[in-house]
């Protein structure tokens, strides 16, 4: 799939983050700003890109504002900015989790 | 959610009643109701406001939480809303507006600090790479020499003066960056504006031109200079502005030398020239000094050329006079497009 627009998903509430996606040529580029980016920094952003990985994703520019998410909410948030993102959405859904 | 919160949000100019109990709490925290905001989102409990925050085309204005009622994080959930709000209106790059001492409140909800003015006002972006990408790009453009020059011109529209202005500036420069304001609310359309100004200026050696952006003369950096054709010039913030250019852009470019032409007509424009001076080249930044050079206009039978005369000029239609200051193709450009029409002149 291909990010035709500026999308937005999640919340800044604790436990919860906020992801925008945006188009972006050429590369897959995650911006992540974490509380706990010290330690869980780089899981965050392999959850995230995993996710987008499965949804054929190869480039975008998704920022990541996160408030201590679980992994399983990373992916929730990721998939829902995609779903915004894109102008038809072909991925399976049941292929995901 | 498992209290009794509500949010919601309202539209100032048609709901009254929720717009003094906006007036009311920003009071209480110091902070004054400004027009212009399109949109508020308010958080209630059992009726009494709690939050609020407003929107003016991307730009997040009179943010405030019952000062009685902070620390329960409230403010996550008011920069939620508004977020969501202006991606629905089709704003998801946002700029806003706060005092110093509230920075770091506003940094936990994803805002990122571009300059601050200490102990006035801070200007804040909801990404942590606006700025950086942007002047990346800006660094590509760089161009090697002992003086670098910048002129950052609205053009509205483009004269023989900013013609002239341009010749001086290049001559004195290794190399010079022009920009266009690129903010659609002047008179002149930003695609009129920047056509004129390439055309105007393309023979001239040593100048780059470029796009303005959201970082300079923008609603965002400096909404007060568009207030100017409004008539509501007031003693208009210009520093925020004037640092975003010191601290970052200037730098990527390694601009050396800000040019302007001398402003007889306008007082925006006036203050901002003079505050150029102060905000550029004084020690209050630790991005090294820009020089600032203030070029005396050139002048058309005794009276300085400026764009703010000519559109005087166009609004009581007098195109003999508008002939004398400027090019051509801006006469063109005047004549097809933005003559006014006379209902007396029938």
């Amino acid at each position: 799939m291909k990010i035709v627009r500026e999308a937005l998903a999640g919340t800044l509430e604790s436990s919860d983050l906020m992801v925008r996606i945006a188009p972006r040529d050429g590369e897959l580029a995650i911006v992540l700003q974490s509380e706990v980016v010290h330690q869980f920094g780089a899981q965050i952003e392999a959850v995230a890109r995993d996710c987008l990985a499965r949804l054929g994703i190869t480039e975008a520019l998704v920022v990541i504002e996160d408030k201590g998410a679980l992994d399983c909410v990373v992916a929730a948030r990721v998939q829902t900015a995609v779903s915004r993102a894109v102008d038809e959405w072909t991925a399976d859904w049941s292929a995901l989790s | 959610m498992t209290d009794d919160l509500q949010s919601y949000t309202i539209d100032p100019e048609r709901e009254p009643d929720e717009r003094e109990d906006i007036r009311d709490l920003l009071a209480k925290c110091g902070l004054d109701y400004e027009t212009g905001v399109e949109a508020f989102v308010v958080f209630r409990r059992k009726q009494r406001l709690m939050a609020c925050a407003g929107l003016e085309k991307n730009i997040v204005k009179c943010a405030a939480i019952d000062p009685e009622l902070r620390g329960e994080a409230l403010g996550l959930k008011l920069l939620t809303e508004v977020s969501h709000l202006a991606y629905e209106r089709g704003h998801s790059h946002l700029f806003l507006y706060t005092k110093p001492d509230c920075v770091e409140f506003f940094r936990a909800c994803g805002f990122y600090l571009l300059a601050e003015v200490p102990g006035l006002v801070a200007l804040m972006e909801n990404t942590p790479i606006g700025m950086k990408t942007y002047c990346d790009g800006l660094k590509r453009l760089r161009r090697p020499g002992a003086v670098i020059g910048a002129i950052v011109m609205n053009a509205n529209p483009f004269t023989r003066g900013h013609r002239y202005l341009v010749e001086r500036a290049a001559a004195a420069c290794d190399c010079l960056h022009v920009f266009v304001v690129a903010e659609d609310v002047s008179l002149i359309k930003y695609r009129d504006r920047y056509a004129l100004v390439a055309e105007g200026i393309a023979d001239i050696p040593r100048v780059m031109l470029h796009h303005g952006s959201e970082y300079m003369v923008s609603r965002a950096t400096f909404s007060a200079y568009f207030l100017k054709e409004k008539g509501l010039v007031e003693n208009c913030c210009t520093a925020i502005d004037l640092l975003i250019f010191r601290n970052h852009i200037g730098p990527a470019l390694g601009i050396t030398h800000r040019f302007v032409g001398t402003e007889p007509f306008c007082r925006t424009t006036f203050k901002y020239n003079a505050d150029m001076r102060h905000w550029l080249r004084d020690d209050v930044s630790p991005a090294p000094a820009i020089e600032v050079v203030e070029i005396e206009r050139t002048q058309s039978e005794d009276v300085a050329i400026s764009a703010s005369e000519v559109r005087r000029l166009l609004a009581a239609d007098d195109f003999n006079r508008i002939r004398r200051l400027v090019p051509a193709a801006t006469l063109e450009l005047l004549e097809t497009k933005y003559r006014v029409p006379r209902s007396s002149a029938a």
